[in-house]
């Protein structure tokens, strides 16, 4: 008897084996889709009135995108994140929309004049602009949509984008009121908005969700129109058709968009995986267009051709806290970074070929001369060990330490942070012979300890939220919620000052090249390397475009 | 029994209320906060934030507010998802939970049941060695595995089944194995055991000298005793799978309750988390409190046995 225990157990794991090696089978891409187009006929059938019932039989021209999650909430100033924008931003359509060259373009604005010093800006509106129940867009609609973003009421985490506009941030913080925002309907076509200083972005920051419009007479009626799709209403290149909460949503050309004849797609499909493993599983099996790569597979996908590359503006970096030792002293500051080979990082930790940072600013963002603003500002940090110990030793002559006071790096619970951590503080014991200790914790008491100065050397990030350097360089003027370093300086902050007051373009940005300048002369933090957005996307599929400030474009999209 | 029943009720309300007021205590002790993010926007904003939803007033108005919300069943809106009410959430999620927990106890169930039983019958025999593996195979394999597994052979290679999501009985077939196989491992272990320890009473070996059918002897007179053990961990199996199973609910996409308890204590989205713990605990007290009946039921001992107690 026990023999066959045995044998049984070795059938067992033979079988275990055999399950745990993936065969190639490129046959089996079909069925997954096949599967797809029928439930989806089976849905239109419902609806009943279904116009492009035959497209669908096809399947050519639905795009099966994944949302990871349900979106926070389809209210422009509310969901502020890209659950909720990536999906709105085809929905919906602010005054202008990022092309794809990431510059903002007409859009339910038809054109605009600035004025002289660049503080007013009056929007015409398209006269054919429409929301999808037929309603005209107006000047009203934006008046009410940007008053509702700025209202302390409405809590919205987006209100600083406003803050642009005169009057805006007093009526958010509640020391001025609603009456005093100067955004203006002139008449039902045309908008007037005065900003508080020549913004030369602010005709990108209006094409951000935060300032796309709202069909005031349906909000007024009823206030949860955005919440389902019987009630919403969209004047964007998509309607939102179906919305199964938690589960999918299926978006259909929008018939009323003005430019409704250069949407190529019929209907996007959105389904909410939050696991990347199945994701790619189902974009493995056809059942989705697009995935993200999961890490341990990136090795042999990221050759593939069905990967995508697009420029992410953000960057991933460390902040120093100015407030403690040993980090009090610039030349240590600069040991700790110059010691740091960033190459090495990117080609071997995370990856994903992202570009190793030597500035703050993220490429992908102009001068006023057209200029790339990375490129033009240059390699603000260099990687220099033999340096970094002569720094070193020199700071802690100046500081009169015989040894190094602990040093101890932080990061927020994650694997890759992790390796990225482990690595620096090999290179820290080898190179400059310090013993670094590593501790992490959870996401929410990270940022709460990183604001509070709690820490010493501890892992971050920053996204821009509209696409400017000012954006960037803005985070470390003194008190700033995102300055996080203790560090400060008056040169700095009166650059940053300067710019924002600045009319002239070229001025603006060499005030912008010389703060950044200063941040690196005095390193409160060292920059890694830049975030990029990698996805694999069924070959078929073009014209998706991916901003590195900004949210999915499907206008454009199409799929043989 | 009415007396114990009332006492059992009273008893219940207590657990919740100590259950509520930990989960109160445990989620003001960790920091952070909802509004707790990588790129904060100013102070102003942040005060909008709190203001709007009550996170401004002191943690006894907090408390008392829980306390009421507990009392009304209403918990009010989700931080994190404004659009929802917590109530939102739970009714949502919780059918599709109950849903699949309630198929894949039922597969794990009758399974595990047979499996346990033909072990039994068989027992050190071929059939009762191959039972015992996969129920031991069904025990130490983790059900994500399990999971990622039967989705790699049966969705991407093989192309038989759908990959995720929670649209068509076809969808429904992997996850319900993933759930299922750790659970009726279990349970044919037990079933197994107990029914070895059952067929040797002697009340059985009178069974066959009266001359019942064997099926007669196994079905009414042994399985029925060997249940008891059976009955007792199905309590605890069903409060956890029909209130949502995390990690396969997110591998399978499926929106039920899971990704609310894990989600809303990273995310600080405190009502929520109030809203999840309550209804899950109280969700078990309840289920425990049904299985305690179901003992009388099966066993005449358990009842004598109480009013003893009593």
């Amino acid at each position: 008897m026990k023999k066959w225990l045995v044998l049984l157990f070795a059938a067992m794991l033979v079988f275990m084996l055999a399950a745990c090696t993936t065969s190639d089978s490129g046959n089996d891409e079909e069925s997954g889709s096949d599967d797809d187009s029928t439930e989806e006929t089976d849905d239109s059938g419902e609806d009943g009135e279904d116009t492009d019932r035959e497209a669908e039989v096809d399947g050519d021209n639905v795009l099966y995108l994944n949302n990871a999650q349900e979106p926070t909430s389809f209210d422009p100033p509310v969901g502020f994140d890209a659950i909720s924008w990536n999906a709105l931003n085809n929905l919906l359509e602010g005054l202008t929309r990022l092309d794809d060259s990431h510059q903002p373009t007409e859009a339910i604005a038809e054109d605009w004049e600035v004025s002289d010093d660049g503080t007013e800006y009056t929007f015409n509106i398209r006269e054919d602009a429409n929301w999808s129940n037929g309603d005209p867009v107006t000047a009203e609609d934006f008046v009410y949509a940007w008053t509702r973003l700025l209202d302390p009421d409405t809590a919205s985490p987006a209100a600083f984008l406003g803050y642009f506009i005169e009057g805006g941030e007093a009526f958010n913080n509640g020391e001025g009121s609603e009456d005093d925002v100067m955004i203006e309907a002139t008449d039902e076509k045309t908008l007037t908005v005065t900003l508080e200083a020549p913004t030369g972005f602010f005709l990108n920051v209006v094409a951000n969700p935060a300032f796309f419009p709202v069909n005031h007479q349906v909000a007024e009626e009823n206030p949860d129109w955005h919440t389902e799709a019987d009630s919403f209403v969209s004047n964007g290149p998509f309607s939102l058709q179906e919305w199964n909460h938690e589960s999918d949503m299926l978006f259909e050309r929008n018939e009323e968009y003005w430019d409704a004849e250069n949407v190529a797609l019929d209907q996007v499909h959105w389904a909410m995986v939050n696991d990347t493993n199945t994701e790619y599983q189902m974009y493995d099996s056809g059942e989705l267009d697009t995935s993200g790569i999961p890490s341990d597979l990136a090795d042999e996908l990221l050759d593939s051709d069905d990967v995508v590359f697009a420029d992410q503006a953000g960057t991933y970096f460390y902040r120093f806290n100015v407030t403690m030792e040993p980090f009090q002293n610039e030349n240590i500051r600069k040991a700790f970074a110059m010691v740091m080979n960033q190459e090495d990082i990117v080609e071997y930790i995370t990856r994903n070929e992202e570009e190793p940072a030597k500035g703050f600013v993220a490429p992908g963002l102009e001068d006023a001369d057209g200029n790339e603003f990375r490129e033009t500002n240059g390699d603000l940090l260099e990687y220099n060990p033999e340096e970094a110990r002569e720094l070193l030793e020199q700071g802690m002559e100046e500081e009169g330490y015989d040894e190094l006071p602990e040093v101890v790096l932080s990061y927020n619970t994650s694997d890759e942070h992790r390796s990225i951590a482990e690595y620096m503080q090999e290179v820290y014991a080898e190179e400059l012979d310090v013993e670094v200790s590593l501790e992490n914790t959870e996401w929410s008491v990270f940022l709460e300890d990183q604001r509070n100065l709690e820490m010493q050397f501890s892992r971050s990030s920053f996204l821009a939220d509209y696409a400017d350097p000012v954006n960037f360089l803005e985070s470390f003027v003194t008190d700033s919620s995102m300055n996080r370093t203790g560090w400060s300086n008056d040169e700095y902050d009166q650059l940053i000052a300067d710019s924002k007051a600045e009319s002239d373009e070229a001025q603006r940005f060499e005030y912008l090249y010389e703060a950044e300048e200063i941040l690196f002369d005095e390193m409160p933090l060292f920059p890694l390397y830049f975030y990029n957005q990698i996805t694999l996307q069924n070959p078929d599929v073009t014209g998706v475009v991916r901003h590195p400030v900004g949210y999915l474009e499907l206008k454009w999209a199409e799929k043989q | 029994m009415l007396k114990y029943t009332i006492k059992r009720f009273l008893l219940m309300i207590m657990t919740i209320w100590i259950i509520a007021t930990l989960t109160f205590v445990l989620m003001n002790a960790i920091p952070g906060s909802p509004f707790n993010e990588e790129r904060t926007s100013n102070e102003a904003v942040q005060a909008n934030l709190e203001a709007h939803f009550n996170l401004d007033q002191s943690p006894l108005v907090q408390y008392a507010g829980y306390l009421k919300s507990i009392a009304t069943f209403d918990y009010g809106p989700s931080i994190k998802k404004p659009n929802d009410s917590v109530n939102d959430l739970l009714s949502r999620g919780f059918p599709i939970s109950a849903e699949l927990g309630i198929i894949s106890v039922t597969v794990a169930l009758l399974s595990g049941v047979v499996l346990g039983v033909i072990a039994a019958l068989r027992h050190n025999g071929i059939i009762d060695y191959l039972a015992m593996t996969i129920a031991v195979l069904g025990i130490s394999i983790p059900n994500f595995v399990l999971a990622t597994l039967l989705i790699q052979q049966l969705s991407v290679n093989a192309g038989v089944l759908p990959v995720a999501t929670w649209s068509s009985p076809m969808h429904m077939i992997l996850p319900t194995i993933a759930l299922a196989t750790g659970p009726m491992a279990i349970i044919a272990r037990l079933t197994r055991s107990s029914m070895l320890e059952v067929l040797t009473q002697d009340y059985i070996k009178m069974a066959r000298a009266k001359g019942l059918s064997p099926m007669t002897i196994i079905v009414k007179h042994a399985l029925k005793n060997a249940l008891m053990p059976v009955v007792t961990i199905m309590g605890t199996i069903l409060a956890g799978v029909l209130t949502g199973t995390f990690v396969i609910e997110k591998i399978f996409a499926i929106p039920g309750m899971g990704q609310y308890f894990v989600e809303s204590i990273n995310q600080r989205d405190y009502p929520v988390i109030m809203g999840t713990t309550v209804f899950y605990s109280a969700f078990l007290v309840v289920i425990l409190f049904i299985v305690d009946i179901t003992y009388g039921f099966l066993d005449p001992r358990v009842k004598i046995h109480k009013e003893e107690g009593n």
